[in-house]
């Protein structure tokens, strides 16, 4: 008796902390259903009054998220591929072609873990003008690539892996790139998934390294985007219900991938410390 | 042997470049810079000696920001362990739902900061908010939140707590699933109650857990910027400026390289202390197995 109460007792508490915790959302996603008198002329109503999905669409058109929408993801997934496979190449030097030189490199790579990005910035600026990678998204995704948390992440699976199969294959005459593709791989897709996902989302959030280096319009991501959009009418001129609708796109792409891969990322996440952004 | 060798160069230099182009030479610049009044726009520049940092600690700006970086770290560490670890306590054993709920509260950790603090701006109006409704249901406020440079941090942190509980919440549940469940039979044994379990055997086993979580998300709170710059821009009356964004605000907005950089070495020698600290702490008082 007393066990049931607890439990429902325990319900009713992890309901209220999720609402807390989604009412921000809630509120972004209903928000853009309601016209923007709506939204000033009651303030306090969570629902919309009726769901009006052609004003949806149309504000949909006026918002203009489509190109940042595209930047964001182009760094998102040619970034994640070419993470993937540097720190995967990086990781397997570390693990199976072991040296002194090798260890004293990984010691370095190791100090790197802990420091503050953001503290790089002015000289990352200067040395990506002097190679004419500025305000280009290719050169965003090549100061990215030195992923240290994916190193880290790729050596301690790698090192679980058998050395047993690693032997196999070479003493069939495999060459090093083989091992990686058609053994390690195979071995640790899962380890391979969660680094993508969480790269591929730590990308698509950026935000403080791109609004320095990207200064065009047209190459902002979607972070940036959504700021000049909040911006660019003052606190009073906006229109809050498309400020809403903005949000809510661009927040939707990583909720998808939550939901949908939750596992892998849930196993990256709970060993990362996840400094550099 | 020789072929090992080629191997590999072939598979490191493709890491070790961007990490040399990005990370080790712009370290070792960022401490060269700092030393310089360099202006960034031309090309000549003096060296400066310890000016810049001696005129640091003279400027009230950045004694500020030191101030307020350090009220943002403690304002949201403290919290953000503590509800991590109690939320973490609920999920120790599986229920039915349990996965779901895990997701939701760590949903907010893992979306872009720039939209939800744009939600939050909103939540936080004065006349309009949610958070003042809030408020005025318990009779109080209203409070100005984001306007006033007295409540401004404060609203910051509630923020920083909502959107990164998630990620130390998820910690602790991989921590709390580790504790051998011998140690607690033993104790049924003796009749212990759940807080005696709790205090005796589950927070010392956890606690180098615990100390990871208090060094990382200290360091990730000195680097605090995306929500400052969207919902306050280090206002109002620089209540809110941090070290990064004062950092950000002297290189990219004002070009004074030289001090810019004297601020980004002191962020940086504030982890590195940090870091180190952790470690002999950790040696002497957290349990480990």
């Amino acid at each position: 008796m007393k066990a049931k109460l607890i439990s429902v007792l325990k319900y009713i508490f992890l309901c209220a902390i999720s609402f807390l915790f989604l009412f921000p959302f809630l509120w972004m996603l209903f928000g853009s259903f309601k016209t923007n008198n709506e939204i000033w002329q009651k303030p306090y109503q969570l629902f919309p009054s009726n769901l009006d999905f052609a004003l949806l669409l149309k504000n949909l058109q006026e918002i203009h998220l489509n190109g940042y929408l595209l930047n964001s993801f182009f760094v998102g997934c040619l970034g994640t591929i070419l993470i993937l496979l540097v720190c995967s190449m990086f990781a397997y030097a570390v693990v199976f072609l072991k040296s002194k030189n090798m260890d004293r490199i990984f010691v370095v790579v190791l100090i790197t873990y802990m420091l503050p990005g953001a503290v790089t910035y002015v000289p990352s600026y200067i040395i990506l003008a002097n190679l004419h990678m500025l305000d280009k998204l290719t050169g965003l995704i090549f100061s990215y690539l030195a992923n240290v948390f994916a190193v880290f992440y790729f050596r301690q699976n790698f090192m679980k892996t058998s050395v047993d199969f690693v032997e196999a294959a070479k003493i069939d005459g495999a060459g090093h790139w083989t091992i990686l593709r058609h053994v390690i791989l195979p071995l640790n897709i899962s380890a391979f998934c969660s680094v993508g996902l969480l790269t591929f989302i730590q990308l698509y959030n950026s935000y403080m390294w791109p609004s320095i280096m990207l200064n065009s319009q047209e190459k902002y991501l979607i972070s940036q985007g959504l700021r000049q959009f909040f911006i660019q009418d003052g606190a009073y001129g906006m229109n809050w219900s498309q400020v809403m609708l903005a949000s809510t796109v661009a927040v939707l792409p990583v909720v998808l991938i939550l939901i949908i891969a939750q596992k892998w990322l849930i196993a990256a996440i709970s060993q990362d410390s996840g400094v550099k952004f | 042997m020789k072929k090992n060798t080629l191997a590999r160069i072939g598979f490191s230099l493709p890491f070790l470049i961007p990490l040399f182009l990005f990370w080790i030479i712009p370290l070792i610049s960022a401490f060269s810079i700092s030393f310089t009044d360099w202006d960034y726009i031309s090309p000549k520049f003096n060296f400066v000696g310890f000016d810049n940092y001696k005129d640091m600690f003279l400027d009230t700006d950045f004694l500020r920001a030191l101030q307020n970086t350090f009220a943002f770290a403690f304002g949201t560490i403290l919290p953000t362990i503590v509800l991590g670890f109690l939320l973490a306590l609920i999920f120790q054993k599986a229920f039915g739902g349990s996965k779901l709920f895990q997701i939701i509260i760590f949903s907010p950790w893992i979306t872009p900061a720039v939209a939800v603090s744009m939600v939050w701006s909103w939540i936080y109006d004065p006349e309009k908010g949610f958070a003042n409704y809030l408020l005025a249901l318990f009779g109080l406020g209203p409070s100005s939140w984001l306007q006033s440079s007295k409540t401004a941090m404060l609203a910051i942190i509630i923020f920083t707590i909502w959107k990164s509980v998630g990620w130390t919440f998820l910690f602790y549940i991989g921590a709390l699933s580790q504790v051998p469940k011998s140690l607690y039979e033993a104790s049924d044994v003796d009749g212990a109650s759940y807080l005696r379990k709790l205090w005796h055997i589950t927070v010392p086993y956890i606690s180098p857990t615990t100390f990871f979580l208090i060094i990382v998300n200290l360091i990730q709170s000195i680097q605090v910027y995306d929500q400052i710059q969207i919902m306050t821009q280090g206002g109002p009356g620089g209540s809110t400026t941090t070290l990064l964004y004062l950092y950000y605000d002297k290189s990219f907005q004002n070009y004074q390289m030289g001090p810019a950089n004297a601020v980004a070495i002191i962020i940086l020698v504030i982890i590195i202390l940090l870091s180190l600290l952790s470690n002999r702490v950790s040696k002497r008082f957290v349990h480990y197995e």
